[in-house]
């Protein structure tokens, strides 16, 4: 379990901070409010009850707080020490404006939000916090702040002071024409954070706001996997085994982007009285959905040919093919294979023989069990020869008693801090399919020969530019390190997933900011989306040679698809069409159907012909709806109507699809087609099978709209 | 979509090996498909026998049309009734209904070929994939007669005119080759995928140690080819430069179908399918889809984006797979995975010179060792992910790892920061160079045949197990014991090659184990004493340091008999539990119960 964390923000609301300093647009309050924004933004989306946070305004116009005393004027508590909600977020939003006054102690705020702290987490283990956010342009008080420093340090409390434009040597900023007043208190707060000890911070709070905008991974606690014992030979049998008592924890486990809920719209509680003057029109009511699940069998005498079941009348069992394989309660484990808990090694390969593509999946990392000289050295052995050795070990793993069994490879590795063994689960015979691809340095032809020379394959110039090219983009060193030494380029530890930040920044935008559009991907997201600029621009050379010597050529669109109206041939190169007798050509019979109308397309040389063949087709087509029982004979129906479409669109003969399409519409939804078949006319929308448009073939007088207001009109 | 599927038919005359083999080959495929590919269709035409039969539909045609043609198994999703009867027929030597007997005429290829055609048209109308697998040792049906040639090569048209593919088996009988001149290259057309790389036909035929049988499962399996690719996009492999690749799911985990809930009441067994309706959580009311907004959980409440607004979150532009610099290929390291890689090969359809420009690439990162990294986004709206391009090498080459995959590229997602977890682990013991020097002996003499770990010799046994369980139901057979599990150690081989060597390092390890525990005691004493002599902070050490892990059996039965478990705290018991092995869940009394029993049971 993460720690508890009790944090008390002071934001200073003096009327000083309604001023826009420097470049920025924005008030001195709202730009230091962004970082506070997004720090409270994250705790709420935490929803974490242990997770609590306070607010206290200083220099507000009100004195609201629990400690009676003088000098405490000017300070209010905005928000309780506690967990945030939406709401609670809400509330403060409003509660967080400029005030009239300049007066308030910054140094009593401090006090304050300390005694908030000490009253809410009594003597329990917390992880507590004070942010203190000013201008520096109050009136602060030094007395005693090492009193209070003490005090500070005490109570466990790391305190953090962000100033508007405080001086920042080590981040390069420095503030002209400083106020005095502001200087002083700078060096004031300055002083008491360097008496709070370690843990306090001093900065301004630019270097905050920037720093935000990196994103954070989460850290999760580290998960163990397998806790026993790992195995080479048998322990039951064997003189001699290696037997190591390990623990294996997660190294990579895929994060996911946070998913959406379902949700609609709350149905209006109360009567339309209450309606009328409902305030909260802007802030729409969601509510979750369910899902509930109704199941059905086939039954030839029910309507629709199917009826309900209850769901307790059904049994649980398996597909095997089409047959459905019951499985009583009593074995409901029967197909499972029986496994015990292990971890065995049941061979090694070298290194250079194993190609991480065929990694299946996330790492885990394995080490020895603490505690336990016999494993720890033996593990170390292990680690050691496979390492000398250049070495990985496959094994089998069943993480816990009756978990299906996985391969993994066990890869040596070893730090100064720890030595271990990775793993990455590998594949079973089934789940490699040996699908053939042609091989890419040569091409075989029909006739068997082998040819190194072909447009397929790269010429010698095209190699050598490639070459250039790849080793001119090497970033292998192309990073910079802390030390501003050449380093990696793109490590993982500087990949954040896109995905998951995108989202999260979205979110936490909407919900301070809800009348604002969503705003742009944060650039450092798209840090890795395109090659580094400068080295591109420096190698240019090296790629304009490359795009030379490949020659790619783009395929216009329109002939992407567009069937070549050269004869297809078998093999052998044998002319089919000539065989057939021209008295065969054009007529295009049912059992046949779509060879028959291609055929008749490709030798046709009048439009009458294709006109003629599209008719014939159409009324098969009609004729196999209005014949089909229930939908048994859609799909062949489905596949003429594609083959229609696809065909007349590259003869340019969109019109007569067109033509026919619209004619069967009216049919479909009429009912003049064996009864009620809009259903057929849903599956035709869904593929697509509409007016062919002018994007789609030149020739075709179908606007884009005209073509959308074919599916959605009924 | 589906795959439909082969259409195996042979003819063979005598009751010999190929006609058996062929029948064995689709009996297996059979079984294999319904583990591998559960929604694929399959069906078995026989040609060239006697009896003729077709559907019995009610059009009357029966298998008049059709004659010699008997279809033994109709397209569908294969029935377990299906594996028996084709199993029956493999094993049944007497074959009493004469299925098997050959016809006396020629059977008419256009008819068998046309049968085909109306196999596929009416059962597996407008799928994505139609093939029909021909296998026979007649290279010649129809020698002296033309018109029967020209009219099977018609017939042969039409089916490539359905996007049917036509794959030949050919069988050589005896000492003679299959000519494929004779016939059945007016039959089978290119693949047009497959650009200038022609298909290559194999002959089948037994000898050289490999059965006729194997030798046909093995030219099948070689005909596997992906139904459909998983996208189709630009690879930019520098800026200005694009080429189309198609991706490819070439190693994916295959898991046991889900349970499904199957109906009991009616005269036969029936999947009962499900229906999902939603409803609202404050009002139960049934909920329409055109209602359903998404929103996101923050802080309590919802917060909502319009749909186009998440359309827009999900944008990072159109797909690619985008190549950001190359890096040794050393640099990746070893843990650096999240996900199965995706196979990529060149396609001229968008660019062309596509082939070529990919060719090039894969040849340099192979000679350099190097790989890509790329930004890539691999369908419109998908998560862009950083990934590796790694080269395959081709599967003769004797350098390869893989000698079952393709040579290509593959896109290997790397994990992200966010994907990291951190390890909390100290430096346990090093061992003394002897004992490395003995474990390095072991290690040398316990290669993998030939040094590669080979996925295709180790069947998943749980996803074997499960099927062949399910076979056996479906079937009504006998529940076999023991499953083959082949991904088992081959212990007795082990002690064999390496067990005196295992000795030699058990030995040697246990002398250092025995030092190490004693000089690790003492220091652990001098600590003691140290700590003895400062009291303020002896009782929070204490309180460390009986570590679950170092509780000793009999220290712990002793804790059990006194009493002393209940008053560790819930911190030492989790680890008490968590070093033995038992769960370290649920309340402190149930901990201690755990343990107790745990001490009982092993003492």
């Amino acid at each position: 379990m993460a720690d508890k964390e009790a944090t008390v923000f002071i934001i200073d609301l003096g009327a000083s901070m309604k001023a826009v300093h420097g470049a920025r647009k924005e008030s001195d309050l709202d730009w230091s409010m962004s970082y506070v924004w997004d720090k409270i933004c994250n705790v709420v989306a935490s929803n974490r009850k242990t997770l609590c946070v306070g607010v206290v305004g200083l220099r507000t116009d009100e004195t609201n707080h629990t400690l009676a005393e003088d000098g405490y004027d000017n300070i209010s508590i905005l928000q309780p020490l506690g967990p945030m909600s939406m709401s609670s977020l809400k509330s403060l939003q409003t509660k967080i404006k400029p005030s009239k006054t300049t007066q308030g102690d910054a140094i009593s705020a401090i006090v304050i939000a300390v005694d908030m702290i000490d009253t809410y987490t009594k003597k329990n283990k917390w992880k507590r916090q004070i942010y203190l956010i000013t201008d520096g342009q109050g009136e602060i008080d030094p007395d005693d702040i090492s009193d209070i420093a003490r005090k500070i340090k005490d109570s466990n409390i790391e305190l953090t002071v962000l100033g508007v434009d405080f001086d920042a040597p080590d981040y390069g900023y420095k503030e002209e024409d400083k106020p005095s007043v502001k200087k002083q208190n700078e060096a004031t707060l300055k002083e008491l954070v360097d008496g709070c000890g370690e843990d306090a911070r001093f900065a301004s709070i630019v270097e905050a706001i920037d720093d935000m905008n990196e994103p954070r991974a989460k850290s999760v606690k580290p998960y163990k996997t397998y806790d026993g014992p790992l195995t080479l030979g048998d322990p039951k049998n064997a003189p001699a085994v290696v037997e190591i008592r390990v623990e294996r924890y997660f190294k990579t486990h895929l994060a996911r982007p946070v998913t959406a809920s379902t949700v609609v719209v709350k149905e209006e509680q109360a009567g339309p009285s209450q309606a009328a003057d409902d305030e909260q029109m802007d802030g729409v009511e969601l509510t979750a959905v369910k899902q509930t699940r109704t199941y059905k069998v086939n039954d030839p005498d029910a309507p629709g040919g199917k009826r309900d079941v209850e769901f307790e009348s059904l049994a649980k069992g398996y597909e095997y093919g089409r047959t459905a394989v019951h499985i009583s309660e009593s074995d409901h484990n029967i197909t499972k294979l029986q496994t015990q808990k292990s971890f065995k090694i049941i061979g090694f390969i070298p290194k250079e023989k194993y190609e991480p593509l065929l990694n299946l999946g996330e790492s885990c990392v394995t080490i020895a069990a603490k505690y336990d000289e016999r494993s720890e050295l033996a593990f170390s052995s292990l680690v050691w020869a496979l390492s000398e050795l250049d070495s990985y070990a496959v094994a089998r793993l069943v993480t816990k008693d009756e978990k299906d069994p996985i391969m993994v490879l066990l890869m040596p590795y070893m730090e100064p801090n720890y030595v271990c063994l990775y793993d990455v689960p590998l594949p079973f015979a089934e789940d490699v399919r040996s699908y053939q691809f042609p091989p890419l340095d040569r091409v075989v032809t029909v006739s068997g020969q082998t040819i190194t020379k072909h447009r397929l394959l790269p010429s010698d110039e095209l190699n050598q530019a490639m070459s250039d090219y790849v080793d001119a983009m090497d970033i292998s060193n192309y990073g910079i390190d802390q030390d501003g030494e050449p380093a990696e380029y793109a490590t993982i530890d500087e990949i954040y997933n896109p995905a998951i930040h995108r989202i999260n920044h979205a979110i936490k935008q909407r919900a301070v900011y809800p009348e604002k559009p969503v705003p742009e991907i944060p650039p450092v997201l798209l840090r890795f989306a395109a090659p580094p600029t400068e080295l591109v621009e420096t190698i240019q050379a090296t790629i304009d040679s490359l795009i030379k010597a490949a020659d790619v050529k783009k395929v216009p669109p329109k002939a992407k698809g567009k069937r070549q109206r050269e004869t297809v041939k078998p093999i052998s190169g044998l002319d089919v069409d000539a065989l057939l007798g021209g008295e065969k050509k054009g007529s295009i019979s049912p059992e046949n159907a779509i060879p028959d109308f291609k055929r008749a397309l490709n030798s046709s040389e009048e439009v009458e012909q294709i006109a003629d063949a599209t008719k014939q087709m159409g009324a098969i087509v009609q004729s196999l709806i209005t014949d089909s029982f229930g939908d048994n004979k859609y799909a062949q129906a489905m596949e003429s109507i594609g083959v229609m479409r696809e065909e007349l669109a590259n003869l340019e003969e969109p019109g007569q699809y067109n033509d026919f399409v619209r004619d069967l519409k009216k049919n479909l939804l009429s009912g003049t087609l064996g009864g009620d078949r809009r259903d057929f006319w849903f599956k035709m929308r869904w593929a697509k099978l509409g007016l062919i448009n002018q994007s789609q073939s030149e020739a075709s007088t179908v606007t884009l709209e005209e073509a959308d207001e074919f599916y959605k009109s009924r | 979509m589906l795959e439909p599927p082969p259409a195996s038919s042979s003819k063979k005359v005598d009751r010999d090996s190929p006609l058996q083999a062929a029948l064995k080959c689709a009996h297996h495929l059979m079984e294999q498909r319904i583990i591998s590919n559960p929604k694929d269709m399959m069906g078995i035409l026989l040609f060239g026998t006697e009896k003729t039969k077709f559907r019995d539909d009610k059009d009357g045609r029966g298998g008049l049309g059709y004659p010699n043609c008997y279809l033994f198994t109709d397209l569908d999703v294969p029935a377990a009734d299906d594996v028996k009867a084709l199993r029956a027929l493999v094993e049944d030597e007497e074959d009493e209904e004469e299925v098997l007997k050959p016809a006396t005429d020629v059977v008419s290829m256009s008819n068998v070929l046309f049968c085909a055609n109306q196999i596929f048209t009416t059962k597996a109308a407008n799928f994505g994939s139609r093939r029909l697998f021909i296998v026979t040792d007649n290279d010649d049906p129809h020698a002296s007669d033309k018109a029967a040639r020209s009219a099977a090569a018609v017939r042969a048209k039409d089916l490539y005119d359905l996007g049917i593919t036509i794959d030949l088996f050919p069988i050589a009988r005896g000492e003679s080759n299959f000519d494929l001149g004779k016939f059945y290259d007016d039959i089978v057309y290119r693949d047009v995928n497959a650009e200038a790389n022609g298909t290559e036909v194999r002959t089948s035929k037994s000898g050289d140690g490999l059965s006729l049988l194997n030798s046909l499962i093995s030219n099948i399996n070689s005909k596997q080819s992906p139904k459909r690719a998983l996208f189709h996009i630009p690879f930019e492999i520098a800026p200005g430069l694009r080429i189309t690749v198609k991706g490819y799911n070439v190693v994916s985990r295959q898991a046991p179908a889900r349970t499904c809930y199957i109906w009991l009441d009616g005269e036969k067994a029936q999947i009962a399918t499900g229906e999902t309706t939603r409803v609202a959580e404050d009002s139960a009311r049934t909920v329409e889809k055109q209602e359903i907004k998404k929103a996101y959980k923050f802080g309590g409440e919802y917060v909502y984006f319009t749909p186009e607004e998440q359309k827009q979150i999900r944008d990072y532009g159109p797909p690619v797979i985008r190549i950001i610099g190359f890096k040794n290929r050393n640099m990746i390291p070893a843990w650096a995975s999240v996900k199965k890689s995706t196979f990529i090969f060149p396609s001229e359809e968008d660019y062309i010179g596509s082939s070529r420009v990919f060719s090039a690439l894969w040849q340099k990162l192979l000679d350099s060792d190097k790989i890509g990294i790329a930004w890539c986004v691999l369908r419109s709206n998908s998560q862009p992910v950083l990934a590796a391009v790694i080269p395959s090498r081709e599967q003769s080459d004797e350098a390869s790892g893989t000698p079952y995959l393709s040579a290509g590229l593959w896109i290997s997602p790397l994990p992200a920061a966010d994907d990291l977890r951190d390890i909390s682990a100290e430096r346990g013991l090093d061992c003394s160079e002897d004992l490395k020097t003995k474990m390095r002996v072991i290690v040398q003499q316990l290669n993998l045949p030939k040094g590669v770990y080979n996925p295709l010799k180790y069947p998943n046994p749980a996803l074997q197990w499960h099927y062949k369980i399910l076979q056996t139901l479906a079937l009504d057979e006998e529940v076999p014991d023991k499953p083959e599990d082949l991904t088992e150690p081959k212990n007795k081989a082990i002690n064999k090659r390496a067990g005196g060597y295992l000795e030699d390092w058990a030995e040697t390890l246990k002398d250092e184990a025995d030092r190490a525990a004693r000089s690790r005691s003492l220091k652990r004493e001098v600590e003691d004493d140290e700590i003895s002599e400062r009291p303020a902070k002896q009782r929070k050490a204490a309180a460390d340091r009986p570590s679950g892990s170092t509780f000793s059996m009999a220290q712990l039965k002793a804790a059990v008999e006194s009493e002393g478990l209940s008053k560790m705290t819930v911190a030492q018991l989790k680890d008490v539990a968590g070093a033995k092995g038992l769960s370290t869940s649920g309340r402190k009394a149930d901990l201690v119960e755990r343990i107790e029993q745990w001490v009982e049971e092993n003492s």
